[in-house]
């Protein structure tokens, strides 16, 4: 269908919208013109992806400059979809407009999933695959084969230099198998045609971590013009996602290979004094000038890059004390064996950098400046001495990573040493987290550098929570609902159970009996009545553990087994694939199955149960953080203090968000339906912080239900889902043809006209009445004003005077 | 006190000569953590085994062994090929597991302390980056180089000790009070963070007391069966309150530490206090400047029809001075000044035009005859 908004002409690629997309479409357009950025929340299953991609290639195509498109997804699957929706909406355009556009999109992924050198490809871990990619494409590699020295090369990569430039690969879109076949054709390398393109694509749809993570963004993202638009589609954990991109763990083993890293370097360092002293020579000099090697070809395949550093100090010299390589290495060990030493302590330590900082001055004279510059030094060294197994440097590398964050950063980071794995261990496992406190440090350059960024999911309630956290000023922030034909699900707050004894997973009663009991016979209720699947969802694999132990002692299981078959998600992630399978399988054979999974686990993230594979879906107890990590209390003190979030705000924030998670995993689209079933006492005080499709979508009668009136309701909702149901009764209501798009654009059109002239009359009234009293005003005082306006002007005159 | 051996170990005479594993710099493998090198024992047999290592050599050795061997007095390292003699006080236990580490930080300890000059020393970044390298490169020459490059490389230090002195004390003195600064400040933040720790727990119980009140009160009300609407627009209004506060306390507690952030971050540039002016005699007129700005008054009037009247015992009595006659004079002459009397003519106020006249003639007559009064016109 073909319609316009204001007057940007849209095309969308099906003969039917919902309300609440062509509503998502205006408030992306009203931002996109504004210059800003927003935070929308749309109800999982209502098409969001094609939505945006309709609008915005719609408004690249309409206007002069071509905004380009950076669309961030978070899983593979995820990634994959959004390419297929772009290629469909490409297709319709061409057949509506007649000819095919300008226009190129294009997915990245790992080189693990773009390879095609057939001994490289077969290698099971990504890091390997990196390591070997490197090492066969590395730029001095090249400059050894074109001396002529007996070099293994890729040749799909040398390929890439045989063709223009700026044309490695024809318009149209291209979706990752796409890339890999066409790289196999023409025997191209899909990674490199995709990194060199994606400059000059509309589009590119690639993983949250190449724009967030610093150390990977500056070289994949940074050729992106300033006018691009950002979108972070799945965007709920986002916070989550730029604190663990500046975050690094170091234990005894990574330093020990970091040791032997450092090792490695000053052999290799030596060797090379002998034989070729001129590069080393070479490289102390443009370090002495303060040059940055910055030729394109080393960019692309550089061991890595900086973490955030402030621009004014990407243009600094190298401190005079690491110039040299011999001094580099010996500062690295030097840094290396202090964080041995402080490794040794048997008692939790949490230290601010600052503090870090002088204790490392007072023992081992190392000062600031040079620890900044260790990441980029580094870098340098490991380019200068030609490494190819790049792979032995890795914990080296974290480490001068860490020094280099724990150097920049004052606020926002903390470093906390956990010498024993739990409370009870006995044996010393020592950890030395270098966490980030503040998920805004990661994002900032994002926001810095694009106009417009715009942050959407299904589940992002509430919405000012993130501009909060990651500091950024939104133009517009809004919530849709969901609009249906027919209430096509039941969400329902359990509190008691048929005992009317309250339920919760509080963590005094989560194990004592009649809790337990209570729990086991909401399932068996509920795995009566459903069709096919269930899926439920409990705080922690722990408490999964002790339930399902517990419910074997009570008989539960073997109740709900006379019903369905039962599958349990276990922190490996093979075996949880394999029960997936199988419940797959069971759900279509027509019995159904239970899925017992955890609400922080894989399954709630990724997994969609759509259709029969979910019809009701369980949540257990409100899924809490583990408060006691100290991690977590960090990061909840640092919130307080720098945000003012309180610790309850934020936990029971990020709760919600994964029990809303949770929930809209059964709902994906309009024709699906099931029940959600929230079970905890402490659900019915928060249901304010639902997203607003759910929110909307729960009665005020159902808000404190107890098992048996939970299961008598589920029952009428079922039996009333299952009478017919045709499309035509959702037109108009929950879908809209180009009629009635076209009707409801008239009349939005005439109330902003009515509301206008209501806001003019207004005004032309008040005018006139101020008018009006003005007119009475000086007519009334006319009399007597003379003389009063002759006093005053004596005053003014009498101040002047002087 | 015969220190605990394992049997396995390879019996050697005296059981005090004995290095077996040594890295390339003559020191121990850093990793050899679990068996004193000199008796032999090992932490299964002593799990509080603790090594201690002279800064004479950097040989380490177990406590026990430090006892039993140094007792007595000084001695010659029990490691062979090594013919240092020791003490007991010299020993301590190791701050690094990497010997070589420990030594250098020493060395390092010793340069640094003569080398301590700081970027605000220099004038150009490359010329501080080069110090650095001098520096480091002193360094190295001290840890790795071979007896003749370290000797150099003492002899320049010592010189360079002997040449920059004051400059030394200055910077250390320096340092010491940025390192006693950046201390305190952070113990300041620290016992801030604290403060507001626990306003924030009160202000959450008193909240909560507050929730509980309100609900018995509500109770009460029921019970006696009438609502009260007043006490919960109170509560409602006391919330708001607290609420301003709270966002007007952020506002000054930020504004407040980026002021002493920005104060106390940049070192040596604090501008030096003004010393107050000297505050002037009292001005009655506030500043009201009254010399006559367009013409100048010389000495006083001397003209000979008043001269000779100067000195008329007739003319003079008591506290009347003839100067006053003469001011007066002049000031009526040039108090036209500025007026002007077209302007004036037109509108006609002021001065009858004969007047005018008359007082312009005796102006020309006093200007003519006086001692050389000017006008300015403007």
């Amino acid at each position: 269908m073909e319609f316009f908004i204001d007057d940007l002409r849209v095309l969308f690629p099906y003969p039917r919208i919902y309300p609440e997309q062509y509503a998502y479409m205006v408030d992306l357009k009203k931002t996109l013109d504004a210059g800003g950025n927003c935070v929308l929340e749309m109800p999982s299953g209502t098409g969001k992806t094609v939505t945006l991609l309709s609008l915005i290639v719609a408004y690249q195509m309409s206007s002069q400059e071509k905004r380009p498109l950076i669309y961030c997804s978070r899983t593979m699957s995820e990634i994959e979809k959004a390419l297929v929706e772009l290629k469909a909406l490409m297709k319709f355009r061409a057949e509506r407009l007649g000819h095919e556009e300008d226009f190129r999109a294009m997915g990245l992924t790992s080189r693990k999933n773009l390879c095609l050198h057939p001994d490289v490809k077969r290698e099971k871990s990504g890091s390997v695959v990196d390591a070997r990619c490197r090492s066969l494409t590395a730029g001095f590699i090249q400059e050894k084969k074109r001396k002529g020295e007996d070099v293994d090369v890729c040749v799909y990569h040398d390929n890439l230099d045989n063709l223009e430039p700026h044309n490695l690969i024809p318009n149209g879109v291209w979706s990752l198998d796409g890339l890999l076949r066409y790289g196999q054709k023409h025997t191209q390398c899909p990674y490199f045609t995709a990194r060199r393109m994606m400059s000059q694509c509309n589009v590119v749809i690639y993983s949250y971590h190449y724009l967030l993570d610093p150390k990977i963004a500056e070289r994949v993202s940074k050729d992106f013009s300033k006018d691009c638009i950002v979108v972070f589609d799945e965007a709920h954990n986002i916070d989550n996602v730029c604190i663990e991109s500046l975050s690094t763990d170091i234990t005894e083993e990574s330093l020990r290979r970091a040791t032997r890293g450092a090792q490695f370097l000053e052999n290799r360092i030596n060797e090379m004094r002998d034989s070729d002293q001129q590069k080393l020579q070479d490289e102390y000099e443009k370090l002495v000038e303060g040059l940055r090697g910055d030729d394109e070809t080393r960019e692309e395949d550089s061991f890595m890059a900086n973490p955030t550093l402030p621009e004014d100090l990407l243009k600094e010299a190298v401190p005079g004390n690491i110039r040299r390589a011999e001094h580099f290495v010996a500062f690295l060990r030097r840094f290396i064996e202090y964080l041995k030493t402080r490794m040794k302590v048997r008692q939790v330590i949490s230290e601010t950098p600052p503090s870090f900082l002088a204790h490392l001055k007072e023992y081992t004279f190392i000062e600031k400046k040079p620890l900044r510059f260790c990441a980029e030094r580094l870098t340098s060294l490991v380019r200068t001495l030609e490494l190819t197994r790049i792979e032995d440097y890795q914990p080296l590398q974290e480490v001068a990573t860490f020094a280099t964050l724990v150097a920049t950063y004052e606020k926002g980071f903390l470093l906390i040493l956990e010498p024993y794995e739990s409370d009870t261990a006995e044996v010393p496992n020592p950890v030395l987290h270098f966490t980030c406190l503040d998920a805004a440090i990661a994002i900032k350059p994002v926001f810095d550098r694009f106009s417009s960024v715009i942050i959407t999911s299904g589940t992002i309630s509430p919405l000012e929570m993130y501009p909060k956290m990651l500091n950024f000023e939104t133009v517009v922030q809004e919530s849709y609902s969901m609009t249906l034909a027919r209430r096509s699900f039941l969400p329902m707050i359990v509190t008691r159970g048929s005992d009317q004894a309250t339920i919760s997973t509080g963590f005094q009663v989560r194990n004592e009996p009649s809790v337990v009991r209570n729990y086991g016979s909401l399932l068996v209720e509920f795995a009566k009545i459903t069709p096919d699947g269930i899926v439920l969802f409990t705080p922690s694999y722990l408490y999964l553990e002790s339930l399902i132990s517990m419910w074997q002692g009570m008989g539960v299981l073997d109740e709900v087994w006379k019903y369905k078959l039962i599958l349990v998600e276990t922190p490996d992630a093979q075996e949880t694939a394999l029960a997936l399978e199988t419940y797959r399988t069971a759900c279509k054979n027509g019995r159904g199955a239970v899925f017992l999974c955890v609400a922080r686990g894989k399954v709630s993230e990724g997994v969609d149960f759509d259709k029969e594979f979910g019809r009701t879906v369980i949540n257990i107890g409100v899924p809490f953080q583990y408060t006691e990590s100290r991690i977590l209390k960090a990061r909840l003190e640092f919130l307080r203090e720098t945000y003012r979030i309180r610790e309850n705000d934020f936990l029971s924030f990020d709760a919600m968000r994964h029990a809303a998670q949770c929930l809209g995993r059964v709902i994906r689209g309009k024709d699906d339906y099931g029940v959600m079933v929230l079970a905890d006492r402490r659900f019915k005080s928060k249901i304010q912080q639902l997203p607003k499709w759910i929110h909307q979508a729960l009665l005020g009668a159902d808000t404190n239900l107890s098992t048996d009136m939970a299961v008598s309701n589920a029952r009428r909702f079922f039996k009333m889902i299952a009478q017919p149901f045709r499309t035509e009764d959702q037109e108009g209501i929950s879908i809209w043809t180009l009629e009635q798009l076209k009707q409801h654009q008239r009349k939005m059109q005439e109330e902003l006209i009515r509301e206008l002239q209501a806001t003019e009359e207004k005004r032309v009234n008040q005018q006139q009445q101020a008018q009006q009293a003005q007119q009475f005003i000086s007519a009334r005082e006319r009399p007597d004003s003379d003389y009063e306006m002759d006093e005053d002007d004596e005053a003014e005159l009498m101040a002047l005077d002087p | 006190m015969p220190p605990q051996r394992p049997p396995t170990s390879a019996p050697r005479p005296g059981g005090v000569t004995a290095v077996s594993s040594l890295a390339p710099d003559g020191l121990p493998k850093p990793d050899s953590d679990d068996m004193c090198p000199v008796c032999k024992t090992i932490r299964y047999l002593n799990r509080d085994m603790e090594f201690l290592i002279n800064p004479e050599c950097y040989h380490s050795m177990c406590s026990s062994c430090v006892n039993r061997l140094f007792n007595e007095g000084p001695q010659q390292c029990p490691y062979a090929g090594c013919h240092r003699t020791l003490r007991r006080k010299g020993f301590r236990s190791p701050f690094f597991g990497d010997l070589s580490v420990e030594r250098e930080v020493d060395i390092r300890r010793r340069v640094n302390q003569v080398f301590n000059q700081v970027e605000d020393d220099f004038n150009t970044l490359r010329d501080y980056n080069n110090y650095l390298q001098m520096v480091e490169d002193l360094t190295f020459d001290l840890v790795h180089g071979d007896e003749p490059t370290k000797r150099k490389a003492e002899a320049q230090l010592q010189q360079w000790e002997a040449e920059h002195k004051t400059e030394i004390e200055r910077n250390r003195r320096a340092g010491k009070e940025q390192d006693e600064q950046s201390r305190r400040r952070l113990a300041a933040e620290q016992a801030a963070a604290r403060q507001r720790r626990l306003d924030a727990i009160k202000e959450a119980e008193e909240e909560k007391m507050e929730k509980i009140k309100i609900k018995e009160m509500e109770i009460d009300s029921l019970e006696r069966g009438q609502p009260l609407p007043d006490q919960q627009r109170v509560q409602l209004k006391r919330r708001g309150n607290k609420a301003v506060e709270a966002v007007t306390n952020l506002a000054a507690g930020s504004s407040s530490t980026a002021d002493a952030v920005g104060k106390l971050s940049i070192r040596g540039l604090k501008e030096k206090k003004k010393e107050p002016r000297p505050e002037g005699p009292y001005d009655p007129f506030g500043g009201l400047d009254l010399t006559p700005s367009r013409y100048k008054i010389h000495g006083g009037l001397s003209h000979p029809n008043v001269e000779k009247y100067r000195s008329d015992k007739a003319h003079v009595t008591g506290g009347y001075s003839f100067d006053e006659y003469t001011s007066r004079a002049m000031f009526e002459a040039f108090a036209g000044l500025g007026v002007f009397i077209e302007d004036e003519r037109d509108v006609g106020v002021g001065l009858v035009a004969s007047e005018v006249v008359g007082m312009g003639a005796a102006l020309a007559a006093v200007g003519g005859d006086g001692p050389g009064l000017k006008m300015e016109l403007d």
